[in-house]
């Protein structure tokens, strides 16, 4: 195993959560570098998005620390964690299907996040140039005034990724980013990843070995609630370790 | 602003200005008066629209503001009577039956009218804020939310009942004096109560608008929509919720205390599940989704009351007629009347449908993309 992450951007150190008796994620350990584009794989039930849901405030560990930019996370709510400077992209594509593309942009462009400031804009927002590239950037440029729930999947997929863009946080968490998207989609996904890796800091679950070969620098696999390794694409495919209990005899090639 | 802003601001100016101009073809006295009824219980609705149709809260306790802000006014109006009306020695005449000796200190500030209007608005939206930020720091969603105001309402409701002493009672606060504003007489049979009523409408119906289109508007609607995403972008849900839920509250005070002078007395009717139900219906045969769709239809539906129960015809079976128009509504048009208009603009409009349909092809395109792309 070897450590990359110089500066402690994100850092998990021996966190663990329960649910009824069960360790879903038990003594974590895990630190993530400013600007690092960081992948997580691991077999289903290993604890990959619950260590995201951690992360982002969504489950209270049981126990150990939470440190992000130096500040604990334990135990603050959601909306303080997002304001901290980390965004969720989510498995299931999570937007609002009742509002329109540019209504859901002006909601996730989240500068100032008080009642009454809010109460008090009317119209477009100050950057409302910013949102409409955004829109093109991602290729919904045709589709600001469509309700979202018109969209198609891999259109909500992006239309999530957009919303990351605008709420522009340092962390983003992505959790499985090209579920049901086309080869072609996949690779704009690649060349945007590409694009954000050391302006934000990112955590990307994925399945998709194809994906993460072409993204990521240093992967993490985690098994069973905890780190089984981590290190480069051939480091991970050469380790013994991961071949056993993650891919099986069939090499990581054909995961 | 966008074509469809400008347009809905037209039609709510409209909308206002026909409900401005009655009087002038109007002068039955009777007439006006129960017309002024209806339009305060559109303001009712159009309070109830703004923390269901666009906060997704159904608050079903939404009299108990209403109630509150009546009382408010109620006590003030009780202690302008003039000295025959309030006891020996100024007191309230129920208050003398109830042997009370002194003017309880809670009724004192409302010697000032000032006070009074104050307090019809603050004290519904203290109470909405007290309960609300129980309710939605708690994360109390959905049928809970209805359950929990509910049994806030009756709450309020049997109190009131119970300080028969300090609130009159089964009987409310009656025999009040005429509200007496900027130099104004408001007789509730007059064109001025009337006039006072239908510009508190058109204030309440814009000032809402303005929430709505604000960006904290937008923000509720996000939370109705999927609340939990919200809370990932940094806004703090329970306190936007709260926000509308308190504003909803003070609209409904303002409501109450029209409602006391166009009443001319305050009754725990005005605070009981029945009318509190009532304001869901008129909600949803308007539109909740429609500030101004549910407030005509709490001026429809109680308008057609008013008018069915009082025909000799339907003396009988007026229940019944309601009671089948609301099983229509909800079938057939299920966001209300306001819904049906608005697909119906849509039509006439063009542009908007044309982004509609071509964007929907582009998705159904995409949607058979994908399954050809995905092994």
């Amino acid at each position: 195993m070897m450590t990359t992450s110089q500066s402690d951007h994100l850092v998990l150190s021996d966190v663990s959560v329960t649910f009824n008796g069960f360790h879903a994620v038990e003594g974590l350990n895990f630190k993530v570098g400013q600007g690092e584009l960081r992948c997580i794989i691991g077999p289903n039930g290993a604890g990959k998005t619950t260590a995201l849901d951690m992360i982002c405030g969504k489950i209270k560990p049981t126990s150990g620390k939470i440190t992000f930019e130096g500040k604990t996370l334990n135990n603050l709510e959601e909306h303080e964690i997002a304001r901290a400077g980390i965004g969720r992209k989510f498995q299931v594509p999570s937007v609002f299907s009742e509002l329109t593309v540019r209504d859901n942009l002006e909601v996730s462009y989240s500068k100032s996040t008080g009642v009454f400031s809010n109460a008090l804009i009317f119209g477009r927002s100050a950057d409302r140039d910013g949102l409409e590239k955004l829109a093109e950037f991602v290729g919904l440029e045709d589709y600001l005034d469509t309700p979202a729930e018109y969209l198609s999947h891999g259109h909500t997929q992006w239309l999530e990724i957009s919303l990351l863009l605008a709420q522009d946080p340092e962390l983003i968490l992505m959790d499985e980013p090209t579920a049901g998207m086309t080869v072609h989609e996949t690779g704009q996904t690649v060349e945007l990843f590409n694009r954000l890796k050391g302006k934000h800091t990112l955590i990307v679950v994925e399945h998709d070995m194809g994906f993460v070969k072409e993204i990521g620098e240093v992967i993490s696999v985690m098994h069973q609630g905890k780190l089984l390794a981590e290190g480069t694409v051939s480091d991970i495919e050469q380790n013994p370790e991961v071949r056993e209990v993650y891919l099986g005899s069939r090499g990581i090639a054909r995961a | 602003m966008s074509k469809r802003t400008t347009l809905q601001i037209a039609t709510y100016g409209i909308v206002c200005l026909a409900i401005l101009l009655v009087p002038s073809f109007m002068d039955d006295a009777f007439i006006l008066n129960k017309y002024a009824r209806y339009l305060v219980l559109g303001i009712l609705a159009l309070a109830l629209s703004l923390s269901w149709g666009y906060a997704g809260i159904l608050n079903l306790g939404q009299a108990a503001s209403f109630g509150l802000g009546s009382y408010c006014m109620a006590m003030a109006l009780k202690l302008r009577t003039v000295p025959v009306h309030t006891g020996k020695t100024g007191l309230p005449d129920f208050m003398v039956w109830n042997n009370v000796e002194t003017l309880p200190w809670f009724w004192e500030p409302f010697y000032s009218l000032t006070f009074a209007i104050f307090a019809g608005v603050a004290v519904p939206v203290a109470f909405a804020m007290l309960l609300g930020s129980f309710i939605f720091r708690g994360r109390v969603t959905g049928v809970y939310v209805a359950i929990i105001t509910l049994a806030a309402l009756v709450v309020v409701n049997l109190l009131i009942i119970d300080q028969q002493r300090y609130s009159g009672g089964f009987n409310g606060i009656t025999d009040l004096a005429q509200l007496e504003l900027f130099g104004l007489t408001f007789d509730a049979y007059s064109s001025s109560s009337y006039y006072l009523i239908a510009i508190s409408l058109t204030v309440c119906l814009f000032f809402a608008l303005a929430v709505t289109k604000s960006k904290a508007g937008l923000i509720l609607q996000a939370i109705r929509d999927h609340e939990e995403r919200v809370r990932y972008f940094g806004y703090d849900v329970a306190r936007f919720k709260t926000f509308a839920f308190a504003v909803s509250a003070g609209i409904a005070g303002v409501a109450g205390m029209l409602y006391t002078i166009v009443m001319e007395f305050a009754s725990p009717t005005f605070l009981d599940v029945q009318l509190s139900l009532s304001v869901v219906i008129w909600c949803a045969v308007g539109g909740r989704q429609s500030l101004l769709g549910a407030a005509l239809g709490a001026i429809i539906v109680t308008g057609m009351q008013g008018a069915l129960s009082e025909s000799e015809i339907f003396l009988e079976s007026w229940t019944l007629i309601m009671g089948f128009v609301f099983v229509m509504i909800v079938l057939f048009l299920p966001k209300g009347l306001a819904g049906a208009i608005e697909s119906l603009v849509d039509r006439i409009i063009p542009e908007d449908h044309a982004v509609q349909v071509k964007s929907r092809a582009a998705a159904s395109r995409r949607g058979v993309e994908n399954e050809a792309g995905s092994p």
